[in-house]
């Protein structure tokens, strides 16, 4: 530590900005990841929160999926001995209709009993609904809103809000006004209470309950009654404490905390590059020191030690500032994917604003040391094997010795032979996440052999653009791979992240174009919610025949999407008219023969299953899978397996009579509009909304503007990667930076020389810019080689993760606008340095070394 | 000598036990009548003074546990139609439905719920159930004088297979005319609500107190009904008992 403070300290000031190059380096690593965390618990957390509030004293929740169930299940909850209180909700998020509110849960309850569950801590009301349910429960425009609800909207006791219902635009009067704090908090305070019989009335639901909230009699063990429950009611019901839904909306986001961890982790990798080459350079330039130090007693544990230290304290440095950078991150990707996932997955959740939390904050700096620490590991351990008289001596440090390579070769050869043996057993999660990694370490491991042979293959090159300049820049490069390879390894990983994700969305991308092109082809889409995710509204199916029998309509398809649980985690059932589907829709069929499904399906004989659902829930072909339903579980085969993205946990297709059958209800939330030759969609739509849109909620979309909302919501679903793979290009460029810097020092003696005998001050700007752009050539022809290999496994995760299928398609496009793109940024990090080593004092470069 | 005291004491309490049994029944069989009807005005008067006042129709048809009860309200205009039909059976609790006629609704009340006001006022769902005699176990506590009139006090205990909000309560009923005069009710020994039977009349030929007065005395608010253009045995069909009929007459 005294070491560090004499000798490290003094150096670091001197070295301003690399030291804050490094620093930099390990802060962005470690803010993505914190960032990057914090969101996706503050989105976790706000939704697990509003669960929590809302389910007030229910200690069991008993639910069927999205499709609710009928009223009747209700008696047979509270004919259960063990149960002390059961009550029915309605849960729906709405827009408001008011300017710059966004969505309201509206909490649908029953008055009568739902005190007994939850607590409304009224603070003003008419007298009368404080005291009287009567009075709430006889009119039903009544609502209850939060006091912050209310005080944002400027609303009192008697003002009335606009809301859609399935009716049409009514309005609802403010009949209580709910204290702050506990319930009043849940959703972010953007809580309605009304009666969960106005509720249906409103949202279209029937006679159906979304879920029952039970309080379990005194004394008897939660098990017991959870138990009891499920055996009065059968396997078609969920019978779970109210937490169980956090743990269901954390396996739908399963893929993308995946994806968001990975992304993460790569940035943090990338920064670990940046402290190493820092530390590598550190270790040549201070030879000498290292050498007087070892000359006077030091031992190679304290040389050691020192440098570790050093690392130690920049990556707490980085990590502090990389927390706090976080932090600021946090706040602003929470409410982005927030949005994100209630726009994909249609949950309603409310975040909070991101709070790290002591265990983050502890984790990410210890994550940020220890990637410092360790990234600093062999240029520390170098420093401690300098020979004392050789490192008195001037000479050509950065070269790698012979056997260093040689070492590093072997290493590489046995790491590869190792990832192709995962390869090859590669089935199992574990062998294939060990291939990914040894792959990647065989390129690190190959880095500074194959940059010193590109630097030789680029030499002749350099010559022919500037004879002297292009020379120089060139021999800097063969000269001193030790200075280069770090950041050309970090130049290659993070183009490698670009070329794996870039393959990988284009993929998707026209995986989904196709699907929209085979699925989506009706000419209007009604919905009955605004977003084509939220599945909260519902049409009674005689709309459709009502559509149907309009002018120029040539066939209209009533579909039902709701999630329910298989075998713990949400999937999408979809019911439709499979009869009048095949009839219009050719699906991309995976395995079996279309017809065959399509015959089978549409008789009640069988399911069609997405790609995605066979793959994440080991189901095939001929499979038979048990659907939980009101009426007990639907057994039928598989007789199909086609591509569908409706849901990223996978999809069911039944035809609508087994959804009557089992799910006692005959309701749309889509209808799916053929028109006849020669109309025009425009003019159907208008009549449409004339006809319909005064007495029931609907939203009429057409084609194109399906499709339009499908890729934006493609879009920002890749959004966040986008951003962490800036961060990661950034930590790259700041490498070169970094690298650029230390070359100029290096070599201010040179430059000092070949400006005194005549070098203009242009030839040595030329001679820095050209290093650079080899730089970063050279990172180019290793990040798009090594972004194969990454493509490949990427490509492999998102149908192990995922479940989806995707083609092996190199993006040759991006990989075109990359080599300007990365020559531009490496030119551009070097103007700086190279203005530097323009302006150098001659003396004293000359005096240098 | 002992065991003969203590035959004896066992003697003599399941004859009070079967004195006080005798006086609830005698009580219940005096008021038993094929059907009723009157108008009630009710006055919730709050903790803070503030007074609230409903009014409603009560029609019954069949007596003492195993009668059909419809309740609908008149006034004020905001709870206007809303009715409540109360199915009582002599061997469970009573089935209850709510109609709101603005949703056109009919929603079944549960047992559970029982325990809850009624609507802001401070009966509880349970207080307008009709006990029948058999649901209970009783027991002669002695007699006192209440509102100038010496009454029995009698301890009544839910039996098993009876779901009640209290565990105990106290039933004074008059020794000249076997009127009932008050009720308490008991959770693990604490007072929760008091039932007084006032201005009682006789009604054709059946003794009627025509002022109820509760006391919840967990909120320390009070609830007066009065029941005016009272008649007993008058001709009401069982259609009228139904939810069909609460649906159509809305």
């Amino acid at each position: 530590m005294r070491l560090a403070r004499l000798i490290g300290w003094p150096y670091a000031r001197k070295h301003v900005l690399r030291t804050c190059l490094t620093v930099a380096g390990i802060a962005l690593g470690v803010a993505v990841f914190v960032a990057m965390h914090a969101a996706n618990r503050a989105v976790l957390g706000g939704f697990e929160r509003t669960v929590d509030r809302i389910a007030g004293a229910a200690q069991l929740q008993v639910t069927a999926g999205g499709f609710g169930f009928p009223e009747e299940v209700l008696e047979r909850v509270q004919a259960v001995p063990e149960v002390r209180v059961a009550v029915p909700v309605i849960e729906a998020v709405v827009d408001t209709g008011l300017a710059g509110q966004g969505s309201l849960l509206i909490l649908g309850v029953d008055m009568t009993g739902d005190r007994s569950l939850r607590q409304y801590d009224l603070e003003s009301g008419e007298e009368a609904i404080i005291d009287d349910p009567l009075v709430f429960l006889a009119q039903p425009d009544s609502l209850i809103v939060t006091r912050e609800f209310a005080e944002r909207n400027r609303l009192e006791v008697g003002h009335r809000i606009p809301l859609m219902t399935m009716e049409g635009p009514k309005q609802f009067v403010v009949r209580g006004i709910m204290r702050p704090g506990g319930f009043g908090k849940a959703f972010g305070g953007n809580l309605a209470v009304m009666d969960i019989y106005a509720a249906q009335k409103m949202l279209g639901r029937g006679r159906r309950f979304d879920r029952i909230d039970v309080a379990v009699r005194e004394g008897v063990p939660v098990e017991r009654c959870q138990a009891a429950l499920r055996a009065a009611l059968g396997p078609g019901f969920e019978v779970e404490p109210p937490e169980a839904r956090g743990a269901h909306f954390e396996s739908m986001l399963r893929g993308y905390t995946f994806t968001v961890n990975i992304s993460s982790l790569f940035a943090l990798f990338i920064g670990m590059f940046i402290i190493y080459n820092s530390f590598q350079i550190a270790v040549t330039e201070r030879r000498v020191e290292i050498g007087i130090l070892r000359a006077l007693g030091a031992t190679q544990g304290q040389i050691r030690g020192l440098f570790l230290v050093e690392s130690a304290l920049l990556g707490a440095t980085g990590a502090g500032l990389g927390v706090i950078l976080g932090g600021a991150m946090a706040q602003l990707s929470a409410a982005y994917i927030g949005g994100l996932l209630e726009d994909v997955y249609g949950v309603a959740q409310h975040v909070e604003g991101a709070e790290l939390g002591a265990p983050l904050i502890a984790s990410s700096a210890a994550l940020g040391v220890l990637a410092s620490v360790l990234a600093a590991w062999i240029p520390s351990r170098a420093a401690a094997r300098v020979d004392p008289v050789q490192a008195l001596q001037k000479g050509k440090y950065q070269v790698l010795s012979v056997g260093e390579n040689r070492a590093r070769r072997r290493a590489a050869a046995a790491s590869l032979a190792a990832a192709l043996i995962c390869l090859a057993a590669g089935r199992s999660a574990e062998a294939f996440y060990a291939g990914y990694l040894l792959a990647v370490l065989t390129a690190i491991l190959l880095a500074p052999t194959l940059s010193l042979w590109l630097s030789k293959l680029l030499r002749p090159l350099l010559r022919w653009l500037r004879p002297v300049e292009g020379t120089l820049a060139a021999d800097s490069l063969i000269h001193a791979p030790r200075r280069t390879s770090a950041t050309v390894a970090a130049l290659m990983l993070s183009l490698a992240m670009v070329i794996g994700f870039a393959g990988m969305a284009g993929a998707i991308y026209d995986s989904v174009t196709q699907w929209m092109d085979q699925v989506l082809n009706p000419d209007l889409f009604v919905n009955a919610s605004g977003s084509i995710s939220r599945r909260n509204f519902t049409f009674p199916a005689s709309l459709a025949h009502e559509i149907e029998r309009m002018e120029g309509v040539d066939q209209v398809q009533a579909v039902r999407h709701a999630r329910v649980i298989f075998g713990g985690v949400p999937v999408s059932v979809v019911a439709a008219d499979v009869e009048k589907l095949a009839s219009k829709v050719r699906r991309i069929v995976i395995q079996g023969d279309l017809d065959e499904m399509y015959r089978l399906t549409a008789q009640g004989r069988g399911v069609i299953v997405s790609d995605n659902f066979a793959d994440l829930r080991g189901v095939r072909l001929g499979d038979t899978i048990a659907l939980p339903s009101p009426s007990g579980l639907v057994r039928l085969p598989v007789v199909g397996i086609t591509r569908d993205y409706t849901d990223q946990q996978g999809s069911v297709l039944v035809d609508r009579s087994v959804y009557r059958r089992w799910w006692q209800e005959d309701s749309a939330d889509v209808l799916r509009i053929y028109l006849k030759p020669g109309y025009s969609p425009e003019r159907v739509r208008q009549r449409i909304l004339e006809q319909f849109a005064a007495r029931q909620r609907l939203f009429v979309l057409d084609n194109a503007e399906v499709r339009r909302e499908i890729l934006r919501l493609t879009d920002q679903w890749f959004g966040m990667t986008y951003n962490q793979i800036a961060v990661a290009v950034l930590v790259a460029v700041l490498g070169i930076v970094n690298t650029l810097t230390v070359s100029i020092t290096d070599r201010r003696r040179e430059l000092g020389v070949l400006q005194s005998v005549g070098g203009l001050r242009q030839q040595v700007r030329h001679t820095v810019w050209m290093e650079a752009v080899g730089i970063g050539l050279i990172g180019l022809v290793l990040g798009l080689a090594l972004g194969a290999v990454n493509l490949y496994y990427t490509v492999e995760m998102v149908h192990r993760v995922a479940g989806l299928r995707i083609d092996y398609q190199y993006p040759w496009g991006v990989a075109a606008l990359l080599v300007p793109g990365m020559l531009l940024v490496a030119l551009a990090s070097a103007l700086w340095p190279a203005e530097k080593a323009v302006r150098g004092r001659l003396v004293e470069a000359l005096e240098y070394e | 000598m002992n065991r003969l005291c203590a035959w004896l004491l066992l003697a003599a309490s399941v004859g009070a036990a079967q004195e006080a049994r005798s006086i609830v029944e005698e009580a219940q069989r005096r008021t038993r009548t094929q059907s009723q009807r009157y108008e009630g005005t009710l006055e919730v008067i709050g903790s803070k003074g503030k007074i609230a006042v409903k009014r409603w129709r009560y029609e019954r048809l069949g007596s003492h546990g195993s009668s059909k009860a419809v309740l609908r309200f008149t006034a004020p205009p905001e709870v206007k139609g809303v009715a409540l039909l109360v199915h009582n059976h002599p061997d469970r609790a009573s089935d209850q439905w709510m109609w709101t006629p603005a949703l056109q609704r009919d929603r079944r009340i549960a047992l559970q719920d029982r325990s809850t006001r009624f609507f802001g006022t401070d009966f509880s769902f349970e207080d307008l159930e009709e006990r029948d005699v058999d649901q209970f176990d009783y027991r002669l506590a002695g007699e006192e004088t209440v509102d100038g009139a010496l009454s029995w006090k009698i301890e009544a205990e839910p039996k098993k297979t009876r779901a009640s909000q209290y565990t105990r309560s106290l039933i004074w009923i008059r020794k000249d005319n076997y009127a009932w005069v008050q009720m308490e009710g008991y959770r693990g020994g604490r007072l929760i609500r008091r039932v007084r039977y006032l201005d009682l009349e006789l009604v054709q030929g059946i003794w009627t107190a025509r002022r109820l007065e509760v006391t919840d005395f967990t909120r320390n608010s009070r609830t007066v009904l009065r029941v005016d253009k009272l008649e007993y045995n008058v001709k009401l069909s069982p259609e009228e008992f139904t939810l069909q009929a609460l649906r159509r007459e809305s």
